[in-house]
């Protein structure tokens, strides 16, 4: 793994998303983990601009699913983390974890 | 029997837009992916909200696409504007040209029908000049491999703010004219056809291009088996 496998802020965000998700992962369920967890409100053009932009990377996997009636007859596209793509995510845990280590911003856990 | 109740529809102009600009693909999976969401939201919280929804997700989602596609290869999406705006440039003043040449070698009232000379000063110049930008829209999306419509749709306000820059520069120069002097009607509508030329040639080539990818399902991605399903890797 290089030095350099660190992930923007956004694709960190979709690719936890994703981990999250395990097998259920794809548009709409990565679309509304997001909102869940992170209170923000994000578009499907985002996701898929992320997601290709990994899978691009290597660090995310897709397969096409079956069509079904809801979707308009269309097929899901299903996404999973490859294994560099997990150790991006350590990688990119680890260097945070470094920057924000003995700053005081973070508060004091109880 | 009882009859069940049919599903709603999403707006149809905002998926076709979703269509154009997403590649095949992707717009399998985002249409999809939207489909899914409004038939969820009508549910629950009406037909107009969801189409409202729809709408402004359609709209985002086609900002992402353009921004991703002019982030993805610049230098290239450059050359190819470019080049269109140099063949647009150039060819300024063809139509009428062409026109003007055709009629030279008729003469009025004996080889040519009046009426025919008169149909063609009036529409011929039109009819040449969006065929001209068709063609322009189409070698500009052709060279555009896979950015189809954002190339040609990028290409056409370009083009619209060269056309109002120099207007507004004419305006300058002379303030004591009338506007209806300055841009008569019939100019405008050919600027505006030509515009619109410009991205009905992105369409044709775009639908072309779909066409063809929806023909040979495999060539737009490699699977491999990856336990008992298969996931892709990379884009070709």
């Amino acid at each position: 793994m290089s030095a350099r496998d660190y992930l923007g802020e956004f694709e960190h965000v979709v690719l936890l998303a994703v981990l999250r998700l395990g097998d259920q992962a794809y548009g709409v369920t990565v679309r509304r983990e997001i909102e869940a967890c992170a209170k923000r409100e994000v578009s499907i053009g985002a996701i898929y601009a992320t997601l290709d932009r990994l899978e691009a990377k290597g660090y995310v996997q897709s397969r096409v699913g079956d069509p079904t009636p809801e979707r308009g007859g269309r097929s899901k596209r299903f996404f999973r983390v490859t294994a560099q793509g997990a150790s991006a995510v350590k990688n990119t845990h680890r260097v945070l974890r470094s920057l924000t280590e003995g700053l005081a911003l973070l508060g004091r856990s109880s | 029997m009882t009859q069940q109740p049919s599903r709603p529809r999403p707006p149809r102009l905002a998926a076709w837009l979703v269509d154009l600009f997403a590649s095949p693909e992707q717009a399998e999976s985002i249409l999809g992916d939207l489909t899914e969401e409004f038939s969820d939201l009508a549910s629950r919280s009406g037909i107009a909200h969801a189409r409202r929804w729809y709408r402004r997700q359609s709209a985002k989602t086609i900002a992402h696409i353009a921004g991703t596609a002019l982030r993805r290869a610049p230098a290239w999406l450059a050359a190819v504007l470019l080049l269109g705006f140099l063949l647009s440039w150039f060819s300024v003043g063809l139509p009428e040209q062409l026109i003007v040449a055709l009629l030279r070698t008729q003469r009025p009232y004996s080889n040519l029908h009046y009426e025919a000379y008169v149909w063609l000063l009036t529409y011929g110049i039109p009819i040449v000049s969006i065929t001209q930008s068709l063609l322009i829209g189409c070698v500009v999306a052709l060279l555009a491999r896979g950015r189809e419509m954002v190339a040609t749709t990028t290409l056409s306000l370009l083009r619209a703010a060269t056309i109002g820059w120099l207007l507004f520069i004419l305006v300058g120069h002379t303030p004591h004219a009338r506007p209806v002097i300055l841009f008569p009607a019939p100019f405008l509508f050919s600027r505006a056809l030509d515009l619109i030329g410009i991205v009905i040639g992105g369409v044709i080539v775009r639908k072309a291009r779909s066409a063809s990818a929806r023909r040979l399902p495999g060539a737009a991605s490699l699977h491999h088996s990856c336990g008992h399903e298969s996931y892709r890797i990379g884009r070709f």
